[in-house]
């Protein structure tokens, strides 16, 4: 089924002369480089100390899910066209890279990026690798699915099985609801 | 001191900043993300608070260096930007102490923390205070017994080899961690401000 996406994100970005902090439609928001997020994504990947790509995946679905759930309220965001659009408008503006969410339902989809910040950032500071290292889009991906089909975080497991930092022409993920 | 803390700050907080075309925002030599402040501090935290007493301090140098790597070469991007040569360049009379000051200001335009410089013995030693800072909101009620401005940290290091390291090095392999820091104090375990100690590595 084609699907005509149309509706744009509204961002408000304040900065707050006293605090000095900078918010992103009401949440804090703060800049920071491909050095820092492969270095995290580097180190829960290698994190022999616990689950460590659990623990960025799951850090991100819970910022994520907050950020959309609150958009979609505020703005009252109710269709899943839009829903979708708006999350992959977001991964965008915030610079995360190019977003396609090929297909959705409440059980299972598709996702596609054509460009990223984490394998593109580290491909940048270490070149290629054999594996993918996208826990955080795969945690954004769970969020994404979690807030347009109203399900609470940890209901769906997203499989990264094409990277771009691998080589391939663009990065892929199934996702199930567990 | 040349530094307009007030102008700097004022000027460099309007700076735009949002994806292009492809999703990706490439400034200052590398690229930037625009993620809630609460994402860096769950992995932060969730990591430094589950790890077993005797890996907390493996998992904060963990946690540091990602920051003093993010500093080292995002810093260097932003003291040779055009911005940086548009508004702070004409204030710069002393260097790098000015370049130090400005790039505090900067830090502090930017969201990562409300922070100066409040001691600076050239080539050896920096203190910084940091008045607000997003890596405290960890703790909303009490006092953490448990630093936890792992971020602030690793940019004050890298800042410090950035002024007194030598070259820039992209590769990181020399320049970066000539410097360490340590922090005396935090917001987030009941001080007024965190404060931020710099020597030599």
């Amino acid at each position: 089924m084609a699907v005509i996406k149309k509706t744009e994100i509204e961002l408000v970005h304040k900065f707050n002369s006293q605090t000095c902090r900078h918010t992103l439609n009401g949440h804090t928001s703060v800049l920071h480089c491909h050095h820092y997020a492969t270095l995290y994504s580097r180190l829960a990947d290698d994190c022999g100390m616990l689950d460590g790509r659990k623990l960025l995946f799951e850090c991100a679905e819970d910022s994520f899910l907050e950020v959309l759930c609150s958009y979609y309220a505020e703005q009252g965001i109710d269709s899943i066209e839009d829903r979708i659009a708006i999350a992959e408008q977001y991964y965008a503006v915030t610079g995360l890279g190019k977003m396609n969410i090929k297909c959705a339902g409440a059980e299972s989809g598709e996702v596609e990026l054509l460009h990223s910040h984490v394998d593109e950032g580290w491909i940048k500071k270490w070149g290629k690798r054999d594996s993918a290292v996208n826990f955080i889009t795969c945690g954004y991906i769970a969020a994404v699915f979690s807030a347009v089909f109203d399900h609470p975080a940890r209901s769906y497991t997203v499989a990264e099985f094409a990277s771009l930092v691998k080589g391939d022409e663009r990065s892929r993920f199934n996702v199930v609801l567990a | 001191m040349a530094i307009d803390r007030k102008k700097v700050i004022a000027d460099m907080a309007k700076v735009e900043v949002l994806g292009n075309a492809d999703g990706l925002i490439p400034g200052f030599n590398v690229f930037v993300t625009q993620l809630p402040a609460a994402f860096w501090n769950r992995f932060a935290e969730r990591l430094t608070r589950q790890v077993s007493e005797d890996l907390l301090e493996a998992a904060e140098w963990l946690l540091v260096n990602a920051a003093h790597e993010c500093g080292y070469h995002t810093g260097y991007g932003i003291i040779t930007s055009e911005e940086w040569k548009a508004i702070v360049g004409p204030m710069v009379e002393k260097v790098p102490d000015d370049i130090l000051h400005g790039a505090f200001a900067v830090f502090t335009a930017w969201g990562w923390a409300k922070s100066e410089v409040i001691e600076l013995v050239p080539n050896e030693r920096m203190v910084v205070r940091a008045y607000d800072y997003y890596e405290s909101d960890v703790v909303s009620y009490g006092a953490s017994t448990k630093f936890s401005a792992y971020m602030i940290r690793g940019v004050c290091a890298a800042f410090m080899d950035l002024a007194y390291g030598g070259d820039y090095d992209p590769t990181g392999e020399t320049g970066l961690r000539t410097f360490q820091c340590q922090q005396t104090k935090g917001i987030e375990c009941g001080d007024e401000y965190g404060e931020f100690v710099i020597t030599r590595a």
